[in-house]
């Protein structure tokens, strides 16, 4: 896959109907927070009161259409020099190293449009090779396993948890080579 | 009022633990007078007995889980298990302190011990008790490792601490653990 195919932007209403591609599949939404969308109606409604007014959230493309998602979502208070950055693409388009070109792009337009943000971490489920692999490959450094973390639809969880720093990143790195 | 408590030897002094209220104020002063003590705390160090009411009124006694630490129920420290909503409902936050004339004597550590031998059957839906404990601060991380915490890693960078953006080492103790 030619990497320059695949490109971040913000949602769009009309992004619907590839949405619910993705959106629409237990295997995509089984480690994310959102749940499975089963209807038209509720993929436009998550799209329009989820996605679009998010503060930091992108569709990952491949030729302008959506076939995935990542977010930052950035604490406050004592925790503000840190963010959570989560993502999930169409089963379809797994173990093609789009998503970790995806996070890799998305990691150096956060840092640029969140200049005082220090940390992003990320979790992956125990289980979750693949994600883990993403995160490895992006950059991020794996921190430890954190037991019982939460409840992930429904079920107990194992997390891994990883982080980015800011000084991680060489400022002298030309953005094209990510 | 009712007291967890454990005898020490014939003539030492008991340590146990109980709700903290305004009558404590004189004695919670001493220690959250003391730079040594509010270090590695998100609190600053307290400079007035009215803010010291108003901690006790608006944030200890609406607490879930804060109880004083006391020696022949005088009040030395405090510890408290802080909870979570949602999905993380499975986890509360461990946080203590004490007076610093009370340092290196097993005392945060016993106490600790007795909050993990009661807080899974006073809240049955924690699976989880962690702890974040500044990098610097040796003294806290022995505490843990000695009640039998897992040290599960340093989070880099993680939270402000007085100003500074410090790494924090994380520990656990699960209610499935061996009881301390």
């Amino acid at each position: 896959m030619d990497s320059g195919r695949v490109t971040l932007r913000p949602f769009r209403v009309s992004d619907v109907d590839d949405f619910i591609l993705w959106a629409g599949d237990d295997q995509v939404t089984r480690n994310i927070r959102m749940k499975t969308v089963t209807s038209k109606e509720e993929a436009l409604t998550f799209i329009k009161d989820v996605c679009i007014p998010h503060p930091w959230r992108r569709s990952i493309c491949i030729d302008d259409r959506s076939i995935g998602f990542v977010s930052v979502y950035r604490w406050s208070g004592n925790d503000i020099c840190k963010a959570d950055i989560a993502y999930a693409i169409a089963a379809k388009y797994w173990g093609q190293g789009i998503t970790t070109k995806a996070v890799k792009m998305a990691v150096s337009e956060a840092f640029k449009d969140f200049p005082d943000l220090v940390r992003l971490q990320a979790f992956a489920a125990v289980e979750n090779k693949a994600s883990q692999r993403v995160l490895e490959k992006a950059g991020f450094t794996k921190e430890g396993l954190l037991r019982k973390y939460t409840f992930l639809k429904g079920q107990l969880k194992d997390l891994v948890i990883y982080s980015l720093l800011s000084t991680d990143i060489s400022v002298a790195v030309d953005d094209k080579l990510l | 009022m009712e007291a967890d408590g454990k005898q020490g030897q014939e003539g030492s002094p008991e340590l146990s633990l109980r709700p903290l209220d305004l009558s404590d104020i004189d004695d919670f002063m001493v220690w959250a007078t003391d730079d040594k003590v509010s270090r590695f705390c998100t609190w600053d160090t307290y400079t007035s007995k009215e803010a010291g009411i108003d901690y006790i009124k608006n944030i200890v006694i609406p607490h879930p889980w804060f109880k004083a630490i006391c020696l022949d129920n005088k009040a030395i420290g405090a510890i408290s298990v802080s909870a979570n909503n949602g999905n993380d409902r499975c986890r509360g936050e461990l946080g203590y302190a004490l007076a610093s004339k009370y340092w290196g004597k097993g005392i945060v550590t016993r106490a600790v011990k007795m909050v993990a031998s009661t807080i899974f059957n006073e809240w049955p839906h924690l699976e989880r008790l962690e702890a974040l404990v500044d990098v610097e601060n040796g003294g806290s991380q022995r505490v843990l490792e000695k009640v039998g915490f897992h040290r599960e890693g340093v989070l880099r960078k993680f939270c402000i601490l007085k100003g500074r953006c410090r790494d924090m080492v994380i520990y656990s103790l699960l209610s499935t653990d061996p009881q301390p």
